[in-house]
């Protein structure tokens, strides 16, 4: 027994020393990473000072370009929408890192029913935040409620684990605009999508999410922040009820919700549309001076 | 429970303290931890399924013990044929009733006759081909004489049930694993550390190589109509490896974790892509399961001791047996069908017998893995209409492999685990380095294994939970 106590021993510290270094390696190349997500989660940490700040996954990532929300509003604008992250949990976190050096005066959540259904991977992009793990107690108590708490705790090379792959290929491949507030345009299709339908399962609310949205209202209302709920176009036509769930939510927590989804400017165009979820450049471009136009009303009318 | 999620990480340490703390002097005592153990182990999935495993394993004792009981031949016979029956009968009932219904169904209807046969939605019990092979084989094995019946049920239950290779193998003999539970086994260091390093290439095999190539593996062959022949035969090159890492690795695991309690499992994988003809690919291919129908299917008909075209359909049958005995399915009935065709072929042509070397070897050995990557694509195609879409796509629609959603990222980490997979494979086989014998190197290189492949699966295992592909088998 003696013996195999040496051997655990040797093992955990040469784990130790492998983990350590390459938990450092891969801090180091994950802040220098130009891939979608990475230097956007850096910002969000590190650097976004914008009045407005938009929030969502990969649909508010490419339709909402700062530079016409700044012009029609006033303000200086920030999209913080992060690819893949369908959410209300990486949404929460991203929130959490945010306030705790900024409080912009506008936010915009670009909402979706994954924010509220019930998923078999509800936590899979929360990994995206794990190398910060251990910088904001709110963000960490997600860690826990996912059950990677203690694996992050024990192990730095872990943390890496959800984005080690788009660090590696994002120092080589930059997927990052530099100049545009977080705004990463989709380009032109080849060949545009088919109309999509949608929404004929029935929405099964989970809880814990629906909770953690409450969370994130909750967060805005204490740091003063106008919350504004959004859904963006989309090509194709959704049941009549599918997001009966979030209009129920944003009425009772009385939050304004901009729903757009069977907007007759986007629905019988294709050619603005990458997939049938996400507008390229073009269409972007033209929704976002709607946006603002309509976003600048209702900041008029709260006042 | 599987192999590479969080409860086991708390299962085995405490199975493994529970059973060391007990002395190793009381052997009944420990096979009883372990015989709780393995059905807590098994119940963690769908607790009431237990009660098949317990049927089996009750069947087949007292079958056996009416082998050993009765003098007469045909007494014994009754009793391996009764063993046989409900044990085929459990595995028809939830593996095969609903394929072969819906096929007479169609072919009834195509007759003119339109008979409802019922369907039953039976969820498919895991491991069930597994544990019922096994305890077949002992039944059968005790019928020819060969092994000696187990009469203390206990023992008997924790062979069927041993939980590192219950619910997908190795498909243990009675011969090899039950002394082993009437043997004391001590604590022993060297065991417990080949055991870790055993386990630790398996999770690596799996998480690192097989979940990794599975993420494009099932964005192409999920949506086959979408995908161009570049992505069909990227996707089929990594299926390759995806079922490789995925079977030998719980094969490893399983062989790991009963090395660790003491026991010596049979070696289910040795390097079967470095084999140079189909036939000596399923010498190194799931070793238990081949030799099993050798024995048990194979050579009691006739095997190769007969003409040469009985030889051939001794082939086939066996193959197909081993197809069918994968899934209920078209694609697996086909894939057993044409690995039995391909084997009657080298035969023809004497390949089986001859020894390659040099240049032949390679090229022998290229080929051979070619054919098993085309024969893959059928046991990975959902339906015989999307293997012919996707020999279409490969002859007609050529063009760039499918890259956007699944991302380089993914392409370029599978292929390096496969490249290290190989390389470890083509230097075992030439046996390029060894683990040092004995001293403090040896314990450091182990040390040193053990605790760099677990800093590599941290980092890039994918960690979703992933159900092992030979779970349904």
């Amino acid at each position: 027994m003696k013996k195999f106590v040496g051997y655990l021993f040797c093992i955990i510290c040469l784990w130790f020393v492998f983990d350590r270094i390459g938990g450092t390696a891969m801090w180091w190349l994950n802040q220098r990473s130009l891939d979608s997500t990475s230097p956007k989660i850096r910002e969000i940490v590190e650097s976004v000072d914008a009045d407005v700040v938009m929030m969502g996954t990969s649909r508010c990532n490419c339709h909402y370009v700062p530079s016409i929300l700044q012009d029609t509003l006033g303000m200086t604008t920030y999209n913080a929408g992060i690819d893949g992250s369908d959410n209300i949990f990486a949404q929460y976190m991203a929130l959490c890192y945010l306030l705790q050096r900024h409080k912009p005066k506008v936010l915009c959540l670009e909402v979706q029913n994954s924010f509220i259904e019930e998923e078999e991977s509800a936590f899979c992009t929360t990994g995206f935040f794990a190398p910060y793990f251990g910088l904001n107690e709110k963000a960490d108590n997600v860690f826990r409620l996912s059950g990677d708490y203690w694996l992050y705790q024990i192990s730095h090379l872990y943390r890496f684990n959800t984005k080690v792959l788009a660090n590696l290929t994002g120092q080589v491949k930059s997927h990052w605009y530099q100049n545009e507030s977080g705004y990463l345009p989709k380009e032109r299709p080849v060949v545009f999508p088919s109309p999509a339908h949608w929404g004929e399962e029935e929405v099964i609310v989970n809880e814990t999410k629906v909770q953690y949205l409450k969370m994130f209202v909750d967060e805005c209302r204490t740091n003063g922040i106008a919350l504004c709920f959004v859904i963006s176009p989309a090509y194709g036509i959704a049941e009549p009820s599918y997001y009966a769930q979030l209009h129920a939510f944003a009425d009772s927590h009385n939050i304004p919700l901009l729903d757009y989804h069977t907007s007759g400017l986007f629905i019988d165009h294709q050619e603005y549309f990458k997939d049938c979820f996400h507008l390229w450049d073009e269409g972007a471009r033209l929704y976002s001076s709607i946006f603002a136009s309509d976003l600048k009303r209702i900041l008029q009318l709260r006042r | 429970m599987l192999f590479n999620s969080k409860s086991f990480l708390l299962f085995f340490p405490i199975v493994c303290a529970v059973y060391f703390c007990i002395p190793s002097t009381r052997i009944r005592v420990r096979n009883m931890w372990l015989l709780v153990a393995s059905y807590y182990f098994y119940m963690n999935w769908q607790p009431a399924y237990a009660l098949l495993l317990l049927s089996s394993t009750v069947v087949t004792y007292l079958a056996a013990l009416g082998m050993d009981h009765y003098k007469s031949l045909e007494n014994k016979k009754m009793c391996l044929i009764g063993g046989i029956v409900f044990n085929l009968a459990l595995l028809f009932l939830f593996k095969y009733y609903n394929f072969f219904s819906s096929n007479i169904e169609h072919v009834l209807q195509k007759t003119g006759l339109g008979i409802d046969i019922p369907d039953f939605h039976l969820l498919l019990p895991v491991g069930i081909s597994f544990y019922t092979f096994q305890a077949l084989g002992y039944s059968i094995d005790v019928y020819r004489g060969v092994a000696k019946v187990e009469k203390d049920f206990w023992t008997y239950a924790l062979f069927v049930s041993f939980f590192p290779q219950l619910v997908a193998g190795p498909i243990e003999r009675s011969n090899n694993l039950l002394p082993q539970f009437r043997q004391k086994h001590d604590f022993d260091v060297e065991a417990v550390m080949t055991g870790l390093k055993w386990m630790m290439w398996g999770y690596f095999l799996k998480l690192v190589l097989s979940d990794r190539c599975g993420i494009y593996v099932d964005a192409v062959f999920n949506n086959v109509e979408m995908h161009n022949g570049g992505s069909f035969l990227v996707a089929a090159l990594l299926f390759t490896f995806q079922i490789y890492g995925d079977f030998a690795g719980y094969s490893l695991i399983a062989i790991g974790v009963a090395r660790v309690l003491g026991f010596s499992l049979m070696e289910n994988f040795h390097r079967p892509y470095l084999a140079c003809t189909v036939g000596e690919f399923w010498h190194r291919w799931h070793i238990s399961l081949s030799t099993w129908l050798k024995d048990y299917v194979y050579i009691p008909l006739g095997g190769s001791r007969v003409g040469r075209w009985r030889t051939y359909f001794n082939l086939l049958v066996t193959f197909i047996i081993s197809g069918l005995w994968h899934g209920a399915n078209w694609t697996f009935l086909c894939w057993g069908c044409l690995h039995g065709m391909i084997l009657c072929l080298e035969r023809a042509l004497g390949c089986h017998k001859k020894v390659y070397h040099g240049i032949n070897k390679y090229l022998h050995n290229i080929w051979t893995f070619i054919l098993i990557c085309v024969l893959w694509m059928l046991f990975r195609a959902n339906s015989l209409t999307d293997f012919i879409t996707i020999v279409k796509g490969i002859v007609t629609n050529a063009g760039f492999p499918y890259v956007q959603d699944v991302g380089w990222g993914v392409l370029i980490a599978s292929f390096a685990a496969i490249g290290a997979v190989l390389v470890k494979d083509i230097a075992a086989e030439k046996q390029w380095f060894a683990f040092p014998a004995d001293g403090w190197v040896c314990r450091l290189v182990q040390c040193t294994y053990i605790a760099l492949l677990l800093a590599i699966i941290s980092l890039f295992g994918v960690f979703g939970g992933n159900q092992f592909i030979y779970f349904q088998f």
